[in-house]
């Protein structure tokens, strides 16, 4: 046995000293070892060296694989031990050690045995042992036994098996999935333990049937759920059903609102949090709604348990980004939180004050914030430092004290991070408040005289040329720029080369001057430096007579590089040297990944800040015409009318993943497939949609744009193009088959196969509607609209629109039948209402202003009529809409 | 998900550690950042308080029972609340299994043991479910 432990009993009074590891060695315990060989086992010491073992990877420690494969052998030998402790201590070594598929073997016919075994403990453990360490081909063979212990009457047992079944999904989803019938049993289970993973299971093996975890749902919240856990996933699994069915309830009473608002006097704490948390995220929560989560988030502020008051402060402050005004309640219980000694809770209260309070608490929320601020972490700083830029842009009128506030804070301690939110604050106040510029900008200039991060002052350097020359005395810049070049590294010097040149190449005035320092530049050490400024000088004429700088040359110096710069990165790669030089023209345009912002996560739009162009970020349409317009036979066709949200071809977690945007022409319909192969062992190459219009008799097809290739995971476009009558809204369905050549990729490699199978897939139905030629176009005032347009260029006719499940399920569908803008929040319609009008905007294909105007009205019990009255700049649009109101 | 526990001795020595999904050289840092917030605020806490923080969207709870310090890291649905649910079996059973708050000695006395109880933390019949899951996603 090892030293330390033989002198356990003699050192028992220097309890400070004393550690039954201490001078522990892996070697020594490989040794030791060798006891689960012995005729004879000791329990106890095995244990003990075992417990050692379990010390030893605790600690990081790792064993070679011989190592690991001679420590399994020995541990295998203990099965015949018939020593309880020692038994449990195996189980876990085995999982400890993860044995390869090979010696896995050695132990499976004795895990088998302990999974029929009468001892529950056994059952149990030998359940996760062998999920642990199983593979596919085990799996089938113990399948059985596992179904039948997640229905072991003894809830361990049972759960161990569902917790099991939670992992083994991950590797084998086929075979948990016909577990459905005994996991469905379980979560009826009376104990709460097996109920609860029962549920998270289930949940599992049904997340992509949406009908039947709606099911789901409303059984069990009918019912009662006996762990606050599965309360809390059952709350979760309601707040996703809320969302999926959203489209088609909206304006009445919401489904499962009140259990959730039920949910909130759940006597567990997590529970009501978990409720008021799916009470505030729903999409378009109104304050009613809202209310009573806020007012026990509310109660939760002045917790005693800091562990509640940061999940208050922290989901209220999420809520604050939405609906500040619900927050302001909670201002004052949230003042006190600011000097909370846990400074995650400061800094969710301070950032949440700053998006709720009102212009007049500005001055005295700063005041406490600069107090604040020296004794938190740089990560905390960051967050409020974005908060006050909100706030500032919130209240432009502010911006003298906000912008003192982040030049004091600039001039301070403080990492990368931490000053490139400030200067990015800074740089978006300038571009957002037009009086805050100046001073803005000379804060930043301050800032490079002393700033030690390169990456910063060459933004800084680049921005002030762009905003430098607009303003009213560009001059006073120049010092600041010249000193970086005397003064700093190689990169920022050819930066501020760069800046100097703009201001010479936008104010006439400075140029003799700018000439003189770029002159000096000649002489600068390093290369770019000096071939910056050699480029400049010629280009803007520094050798000869003053003269106002041509567009051209502008254009050509600072314009912005119009090609994705993976591509320019490709051709140059493929260009090789030859008397032929490099010409730029000749990289395509085309964008490779898809140019669709809605495939991001929804997430966050915040301002960016000097990483971005000073432009708007491109919009999703933008990104559409750049599309269309770089390849040439769809850039004839002109630029589209309208381009529709995609619509899924495919369901999800299918082989190639299609959706479809539909771009509106006058006289052409461009269906732009964006595929996306999701087989990493695969290629697709020749990539079509053979489309079938025969439903769609006023369509004729124009042409199809294959896609080259689709490898995996890189989503790529082709295209086919309809032609149809000039204006006219042609309506129609058409059906779609992808195809293309499979070929086999190398996974080791990852170079495809030379030969191919040609192969097809069915694509779900796609339909353009009426809708597809309305564009979406509010307008701010909508009386003064309608009276704009000719009385005499109005149509009205009623209409019965049938039985309907709701008013506002009317109003919906009606509004998008048409596919036009909601004006003035008339889409809302109030619970219990028996009437109801809606006003509509839109511009129609051909550029046609549309207004409508719905009124709604219950005639018996559910049924809806409808009057409407539609002004156009043509009547026979107004004409149209009705005949689409009548077809539809 | 459920990202580590950290079990260490006051001086910050590591006693246990359990990684879930952290990369191997993100978790020197983690190591370092748990053991440095834990010298920052545990040093008059009171046995069991429970301290919590976020860093980035990563939730930690942590606290101090006798001489040892416990960390769990979580981020998305393993969120503040659910720490603290899995921050308090732990700490339950350590003290089930040493009789009271423990000094380091008797922590690493009974080690074998607590490994054992971490693993089964469901026989635990009054403890709270979600540990078991915790912890098996930490094991299994």
């Amino acid at each position: 046995m090892a030293q330390p432990l033989v002198k356990k009993d003699d050192d028992r009074d220097d309890e400070a000293e004393y550690s039954p590891f201490m001078g522990i060695e892996k070697g020594a315990v490989l040794q030791e070892a060798r006891v689960f060989n012995d005729p004879q086992l000791d329990p106890r010491r095995c244990s003990q060296v075992i417990t050692k073992l379990l010390y030893l990877l605790n600690q990081g420690e790792t064993f070679t694989k011989v190592e690991a494969t001679e420590v399994f052998f020995a541990v295998t030998k203990l099965f015949q031990s018939k020593d309880v402790g020692l038994r449990r201590m195996l189980y876990l070594m085995i999982k400890e050690l993860s044995p390869s598929a090979d010696e896995v073997i050695i132990v499976t016919s004795s895990l088998m045995k302990d999974m029929n075994s009468k001892t529950d403990m056994y059952r149990a453990n030998a359940i996760r042992v062998l999920c642990r360490i199983t593979d596919g081909v085990l799996l089938t063979q113990i399948e059985r036994y596992l179904k039948q212990a997640i229905v072991d009457k003894n809830p361990v047992v049972a759960s161990a098996a569902l917790v099991s079944g939670i992992h083994l999904l991950q590797t084998n989803p086929e075979v948990v999935k016909r577990w459905s019938n005994e996991v469905q049993e379980a979560v009826q289970s009376r104990a709460a333990l097996v109920q609860f993973h029962a549920l998270a299971l289930l949940h599992q093996i049904r997340q992509n049937d949406r009908l039947a975890v709606s099911k789901l749902v409303t059984s069990l919240t009918r019912g009662t759920v006996r762990s606050p856990l599965a309360q809390c996933l059952l709350i979760r699994y309601t707040s996703q059903v809320i969302r999926e069915s959203a489209s088609n309830s909206q304006g009445g009473d919401r489904p499962f609102y009140d259990f959730l608002e039920g949910c909130l006097r759940h006597k567990a704490e997590m529970v009501i949090f978990e409720a008021a948390r799916a009470i505030t995220e729903l999409s378009g929560v109104t304050s009613r709604e809202l209310t009573p989560a806020i007012t026990v988030l509310q109660l939760f502020l002045s917790s005693s348990k800091p562990v509640l008051r940061f999940a208050a402060v922290r989901t209220l402050n999420k809520v604050a980004m939405t609906h500040p005004m619900a927050v302001t309640n909670c201002n004052i219980d949230m003042e006190s939180l600011i000097s909370d000694q846990n400074r995650s809770i400061a800094t969710l209260a301070i950032t949440t004050l700053l998006k709720t309070g009102n212009e007049s608490s500005v001055d005295r929320l700063m005041k406490q914030i600069t107090n604040f601020m020296s004794d938190i972490a740089d990560e905390f700083k960051i967050v409020v430092v974005e908060a006050i830029r909100s706030l500032c842009l919130k209240f432009p009128l502010k911006y003298r004290s906000l912008m003192n506030f982040l030049s004091n804070i600039l001039r301070e301690e403080g990492g990368f991070e931490y000053k490139k939110a400030i200067v990015d604050s800074i740089v978006i106040l300038i571009r957002d408040i037009p009086d805050a510029k100046e001073n803005g900008l000379l804060h930043l200039c301050e800032f490079i005289e002393d700033c030690e991060f390169t990456y910063l002052s060459t933004q800084i350097l680049h921005f002030l040329g762009i905003e430098g020359p607009k303003t009213s005395d560009p001059s006073k810049y120049i010092r600041y720029i010249y000193n970086r070049v005397h003064l700093e590294n190689a990169t920022v010097r050819a930066a501020a080369v760069s800046t100097l040149a703009k201001f010479g190449a936008m104010v006439d005035a400075l140029k003799p001057r700018i000439f003189v320092l770029l002159r000096r530049c000649l002489f600068d050490s390093d290369d770019e430096v000096r071939d910056r400024a050699t480029l400049y000088l010629n280009t803007l004429g520094g050798d000869g007579e003053v003269v106002e700088t041509d567009k051209g040359v502008k254009e050509f110096l600072f314009g912005a590089l119009d090609i994705p710069l993976v591509n320019l990165e490709t051709s140059l790669r493929n260009y090789e040297a030859s008397e032929d030089a490099f010409d730029i023209n000749s990289v395509p345009k085309e964008v490779k990944s898809q140019p669709l912002a809605e495939k991001k996560a929804p997430g966050k739009k915040q301002p960016t800040g000097l990483g971005a162009p000073p432009a708007a970020p491109p919009t999703t349409v933008d990104a559409y015409e750049r599309l269309l317009s770089s390849i040439p036979e769809l850039a004839s066709l002109g630029k589209p009318f309208k381009s529709s949200a995609p619509t899924e071809l495919t369901e999800a977690e299918t082989e190639y993943a299609v959706n479809v945007v539909k771009h509106i022409y006058d006289r052409h319909v461009v269906f732009q497939y964006n595929c996306t192969n999701t087989i990493p062992e695969q290629q697709l190459e020749e990539v079509s949609v053979v489309v079938d219009s025969s439903d769609a008799e006023e369509f004729g097809f124009v042409l199809s744009k294959p896609l080259r290739s689709l490898p995996y995971d890189s989503p790529g476009q082709t295209f086919v193009v309809f032609e149809k009558p000039e204006g006219v809204p042609a309506v129609g369905k058409f059906s779609n088959t992808l195809k293309f050549i499979v070929k086999e990729v190398d996974p080791n490699t990852g170079e495809a196969d030379e030969d191919g199978v040609d192969d097809e897939y069915q694509l779900e139905e796609l339909e353009v509607v009426s809708a597809d030629y309305m564009q979406k176009v509010g307008i701010s005032n909508f009386r003064n609209a309608w009276e704009s347009l000719d009385a005499d260029l109005e149509r009205v006719d009623e209409y019965g629109l049938g039985p309907r499940e709701s008013l506002a399920e009317a109003v919906n569908a009606v509004i998008s039948l048409l596919g036009m803008q909601p004006c003035e929040g008339t889409e809302a319609v109030p619970s219990n209402s028996r009437s109801h009008t809606c006003l509509l905007s839109g511009v129609f294909i051909g550029n046609t202003r549309v207004l409508a105007r719905l009124q709604f009205g219950l005639t018996g019990p559910k049924e809806v009529a409808m009057k409407l009255a539609v002004r156009s700049d043509d009547i026979a649009v107004s004409d149209a809409i009705h005949e689409i109101v009548a077809s539809g | 998900m459920l990202l580590a526990v950290l079990i260490s001795n006051s001086v910050g020595n590591i006693l246990v550690e359990r990684f879930n999904g952290v990369p191997a050289e993100e978790r020197l840092h983690w190591r370092s950042f748990l053991v440095k917030l834990g010298a920052d605020n545990l040093k008059h806490a009171k046995n069991e308080e429970l301290f919590v923080a976020s860093h980035k969207s990563v939730y930690i709870v942590y606290t101090v029972l006798g001489d040892i310090c416990l960390y769990v890291v979580g981020k998305d649905e393993y969120d503040e609340l659910a720490l603290a649910e899995a921050i308090f079996v732990i700490t339950g059973s350590i003290k089930d299994i040493c009789k009271k708050p423990p000094t380091e000695r008797t922590f690493l006395d009974k080690y074998g043991k607590i490994c054992l109880t971490l693993d089964e933390i469901v026989w635990k019949v009054c403890i709270t479910f979600l540990c078991f899951l915790v912890l098996l996603t930490l094991r299994n």
